[in-house]
């Protein structure tokens, strides 16, 4: 996943959004059910002191000595240090009887009074201590008079519970909670993963078709495509329709303007030859020129038209072997033997008309002046690397007269021809350069092993 | 020897047709594709030259149906249209050679003269049979060196015998091949020319076979 992706936005959103939520309710989930744990328990506490303080103070009506509670309430009272304790001490006066818990042995538990802690609503005072083995204890105090009555002894019943197994309660709870809460994150990030690829599974099938159109495999963006991008699928459709469309029509005006011109020029030329005054030459002369400039601008024209189309790829041994076919036949008579070496898969990213164009004047050549053989040798990159690096090397040998470097320098100068006793119009080889450069690629002249010329040429592969 | 030029340009058709004759052919021409095609399909040329872009039928269609009806002469395709795939689509149809516009007409008249030659076995432009010498290229007889004049009919006469040398010719295959569509076809005119031509060249060169024809013979006998 890329950092800079929709995938990558959606999935981030998500997971942030998730990793922001789920602690918080967790907290607030764990406060709540401290606070209810803790209600509870303190509850209980209140119920016991009660209890306590009726038994001790209420049915002593008559006592001048508070009572020990009529009931257990709770058996670990009976246990030395459980945590659980209640005592009763004299206020005023202090020489009154003084009750504990047989728990409490001979600890004493502190008077929430004497810290000056507040009373709540009912009356009653809370806090929180240490007991006898230094456990946390959460302490409930009441203050009453024997009998109930104002002006009698006061005392202070005080009872004790173990805070710590509350906390241990909760911290259990806790516990329990963020690994619950844990799990249903890491589920959740999962199932956004899931929602972001799946969701966006189409765009992935477009990047997909593009590549296939890049490649020249496909001309359309094909497949079923959810209705949001439906629109973007049959208007790309649509351009590339066009696009070729406006192309194909470029090339068959340029077609039908080369045929309107070159017959006249043709009429022309020949009725000039006959006309044995200096006029006719003066017209042959002009008209080979204007015949140039025709094939020169039809040329540009051409290639204008192509430029930025994508998704063109020709396999290149088709193209070979018609070419070679043709070329056999129209130099019959010459007996020249063109050999190919070209892999089935080789593939050439442009147009097949370029690429006959390129290759019919490098054979054409090559069989005008070879003596015997003509070698044509095409290798595929073997490099995995990406696309748009990989090459075509074309090789066009012969095994005729060659050229030396000079002649080789001046020859891809457009027109000029080097020998006058060949037929030709001397434009082959030019055009060869102008299209592999408007390919990006490169075409170089040099010495064949046979003796001839041997001309390289570098295109991109499809 | 006896050729078809189908072009619809009416000046280039008129240019072809006169230095064709002037190169010693004898040629029909037409001027869409439908004629062309019929002419094509019904007279026995022994080349013909075909535009692609033509009215009513397109060249190339023009070549493939004569193709597979078993017409197999010699067609130069001549079109504007000069790519390589216009070219390669051309000789895929079954042309036998291309020339783009505008052409020389020096160079289409040697592809013309490479073709008939090729297309009745011969490989060299210099046709020889016994004492006798053809050039192509310069339309020259030569008679054990000395140079034979020849009107135009008499050379047609003697080209088309040289080029089919050793082989029986009927008379009604000579008319056929010497002589335009509309012309008189009385082939007593045939036994005139070959009479003509007895007077200028060893007479038993051109031997007659009685009932089938003429036979121009390697190894004259010798008188």
């Amino acid at each position: 996943m890329r950092f800079n992706s929709l995938a990558f936005r959606l999935f981030a959103t998500a997971a942030a959004w998730t990793l922001l939520v789920l602690p918080i309710a967790g907290f607030i989930i764990y406060q709540l059910y401290r606070d209810d744990v803790q209600a509870s328990f303190d509850g209980q506490l209140l119920k016991l002191v009660n209890a306590i303080t009726v038994d001790s103070m209420g049915s002593a009506a008559g006592e001048a000595q508070p009572l020990p509670p009529s009931n257990l309430y709770e058996p670990l009272f009976e246990v030395t240090h459980s945590g659980w304790y209640w005592q009763i001490t004299p206020l005023q006066p202090a020489s009154g009887r003084k009750l504990v818990s047989p728990s409490l042995a001979t600890w004493t538990l502190p008077s929430p009074e004497a810290k000056s802690v507040a009373p709540d609503a009912s009356g009653a005072r809370w806090l929180n201590t240490k007991g006898p083995k230094g456990e946390p204890l959460r302490i409930v105090e009441v203050i009453d008079s024997l009998g109930h009555e104002p002006g009698k002894p006061r005392y202070s019943i005080v009872v004790a519970g173990p805070q710590d197994w509350l906390d241990h309660l909760v911290a259990n709870f806790r516990y329990r909670l963020s690994t619950a809460l844990a799990l249903a994150g890491l589920g959740l990030v999962a199932v956004t993963l899931f929602q972001v690829r799946f969701g966006l599974l189409p765009l992935r099938q477009i990047e997909r078709g593009l590549a296939a159109i890049r490649s020249g495999t496909a001309t359309t963006l094909d497949g079923d495509l959810p209705a949001e991008i439906e629109p973007l699928q049959s208007e790309l459709n649509a351009l590339i329709r066009s696009n070729q469309a406006i192309v194909d029509r470029a090339r068959t005006q340029v077609g039908n303007l080369a045929h309107a011109l070159k017959t006249p020029l043709a009429v022309i030329t020949n009725e000039a030859r006959t006309d044995k005054t200096g006029l006719g030459d003066k017209v042959v002369e002009q008209a080979e020129i204007m015949k140039q400039s025709v094939t020169r601008y039809l040329d540009r024209a051409r290639m204008a038209a192509r430029v930025g189309v994508i998704g063109r790829v020709t396999p290149v041994a088709p193209v070979v072997e018609s070419l070679a076919r043709a070329l056999q036949r129209i130099h019959q008579d010459r007996g020249v033997v063109i050999n190919i070496d070209c892999p089935a898969d080789a593939r050439f990213s442009g147009e097949k008309q370029d690429l006959e164009e390129m290759l019919g004047n490098l054979l054409d050549n090559a069989c005008k002046w070879a003596r015997r053989e003509v070698e044509l040798s095409i290798e595929t990159p073997t490099t995995t690397s990406r696309a748009k690096n990989r090459r075509l090397a074309i090789i066009v040998a012969d095994d005729g007269p060659g050229l030396n470097e000079e002649e080789r320098a001046r020859i891809g100068k457009r027109g000029l021809r080097l020998d006058e006793t060949k037929p030709g119009s001397g434009l082959g080889l030019s055009i060869v350069l102008e299209l592999a450069r408007s390919y990006g690629g490169t075409c170089e002249l040099g010495r064949a092993p046979q003796g001839g010329l041997s001309v390289h040429l570098n295109l991109p592969a499809g | 020897m006896r050729v078809l030029v189908v072009e619809d340009d009416k000046d280039l058709n008129r240019q072809l047709v006169a230095a064709l004759g002037d190169a010693g052919y004898a040629v029909d021409s037409a001027f869409d594709g439908e004629d062309g095609y019929f002419l094509g399909d019904t007279e026995p040329y022994d080349l013909v030259i075909l535009d692609i872009g033509l009215p009513k039928m397109d060249g190339i269609s023009i070549l493939e149906q004569w193709r597979r009806s078993d017409r197999k002469m010699p067609v130069i395709i001549l079109t504007a249209r000069d790519r390589w795939s216009d070219k390669v689509a051309g000789m895929d149809a079954g042309a036998d050679d291309y020339v783009a516009k505008p052409f020389h007409m020096e160079e289409l008249l040697a592809r013309v003269r490479a073709q008939v030659r090729r297309a009745s076995g011969h490989a060299k432009s210099e046709i020889e049979c016994g004492p006798l010498r053809l050039d192509t290229k310069t339309a020259r007889v030569t008679c054990s060196g000395q140079q034979v004049k020849l009107t135009s009919h008499e050379y047609r006469l003697l080209a088309y015998l040289m080029h089919h040398n050793g082989r029986v010719v009927s008379r009604t295959e000579l008319v056929e091949h010497l002589y335009e569509q509309d012309f008189d076809r009385d082939s007593n005119t045939i036994e005139v020319f070959i009479g003509r031509l007895r007077k200028k060249i060893p007479a038993d060169v051109i031997e007659t076979v009685r009932g089938l024809g003429y036979r121009l013979s390697e190894t004259p006998a010798e008188a």
